[in-house]
């Protein structure tokens, strides 16, 4: 994950933001717990679904219904890095 | 293009209709208030939303204080007459609409009769589901603008009624 | 608000009552334990689908799901 802290140092061409985006959402994939992650009850398991796709914190919480803090407990709870 | 801001009564229907997605090609973006959202606890819904707001078609309005003061009066005022009050989301949506330039989706009564009566929303573009069906026929978007709105009222359990079919009665023949 | 419009949107809701009410599975619905028996009454009554949700401890998608599924009323207005 180095790399990827790298890059913010530098400017990125769009083409680079979106590999940087495809790249950390397939590492939030990767470590997901999916056992937790369906477990949950339909609107956690959707909200932290949309979470593992977009990075998106903000709206996540709102899918959710809950605080964005409340969220980001969730989500280490569920396994998933937030990166960047 | 323009945008809108949906509300609960809209999104309860139109995420049951089969081309629901076709929505995305007339609004820039649909805004979904937050105080919409905590009524949807529904899989089909969530997952809808959730997918609109991944692709860019949607995205979530938050509760502003100055919007949600105007909106509190609005459901205040509205419960003056004999006929159905607004409730709170719908008045955010209608306060968000003028103060915007939004158009609004819903397919509440009370909301429409509030525009239709109350000189300071009456220029509030709002549009319902068989509105919507129209622009899309309008836009060939949807081939048959009379077959597609009973596919509609089939698949979302809306029945619309005579009044409302009046307006179109034109296309419906 | 003029009485011509006034008049026109109490028919207009008399309607959409009309319409639930033809509409209503009533074998469903006085099969139902009280509190959802009487959120789906108040609701084809007053088309107020929040207040129904609330009585029957359900979120509104999930109160208009039964309503439409199992009580086969519509939304009207």
């Amino acid at each position: 994950m180095e790399h990827i802290s790298k890059l913010s140092e530098t400017s990125l061409t769009i083409r680079e933001w979106i590999e940087y985006f495809r790249e950390a959402r397939e590492i939030r994939r990767r470590y997901a717990n999916w056992d937790f992650i369906r477990s949950q009850p339909p609107k956690i398991r959707i909200a932290l679904e949309y979470y593992i796709e977009t990075g998106d914190l903000y709206n996540a919480a709102k899918l959710a219904g809950m605080s964005m803090e409340e969220f980001n407990e969730l989500r280490i709870k569920a396994g998933i890095p937030s990166i960047g | 293009m323009a945008s809108a801001i949906a509300d609960t009564s809209f999104l309860i229907d139109w995420i049951r209709y089969s081309k629901s997605r076709l929505i995305f090609r007339l609004f820039e973006v649909i805004y979904i208030p937050e105080s919409v959202l905590t009524e949807i606890r529904s899989e089909r819904s969530l997952t809808w939303i959730a997918e609109g707001l991944e692709e860019g078609g949607l995205a979530i309005f938050p509760e502003l204080p100055d919007i949600s003061r105007e909106a509190l009066n609005l459901v205040a005022r509205s419960r003056r007459l004999p006929i159905r009050p607004v409730d709170y989301p719908e008045a955010f949506c209608l306060v968000a609409g003028r103060r915007l330039d939004l158009t609004v989706l819903t397919e509440n009564g009370g909301a429409i009769a509030l525009a239709s009566y109350d000189p300071e929303y009456s220029n509030v573009k709002i549009l319902r589901g068989i509105d919507i069906l129209y622009l899309l026929w309008r836009s060939g978007l949807i081939n048959s603008f009379k077959d597609e709105l009973e596919i509609y009222q089939q698949e979302t359990k809306h029945i619309y009624s005579r009044r409302d079919l009046d307006r179109y009665r034109e296309h419906l023949k | 608000m003029s009485e011509k419009i006034l008049k026109e949107w109490i028919e207009r809701f008399k309607e959409a009552r009309e319409i639930r009410r033809r509409y209503a599975n009533w074998d469903f619905i006085r099969s139902q334990p009280p509190k959802i028996r009487i959120a789906l009454e108040y609701y084809i009554e007053t088309g107020d689908f929040r207040t129904a949700a609330k009585m029957s401890n359900m979120s509104v998608d999930e109160f208009i799901e039964i309503a439409k599924e199992s009580a086969n009323i519509p939304t009207v207005d």
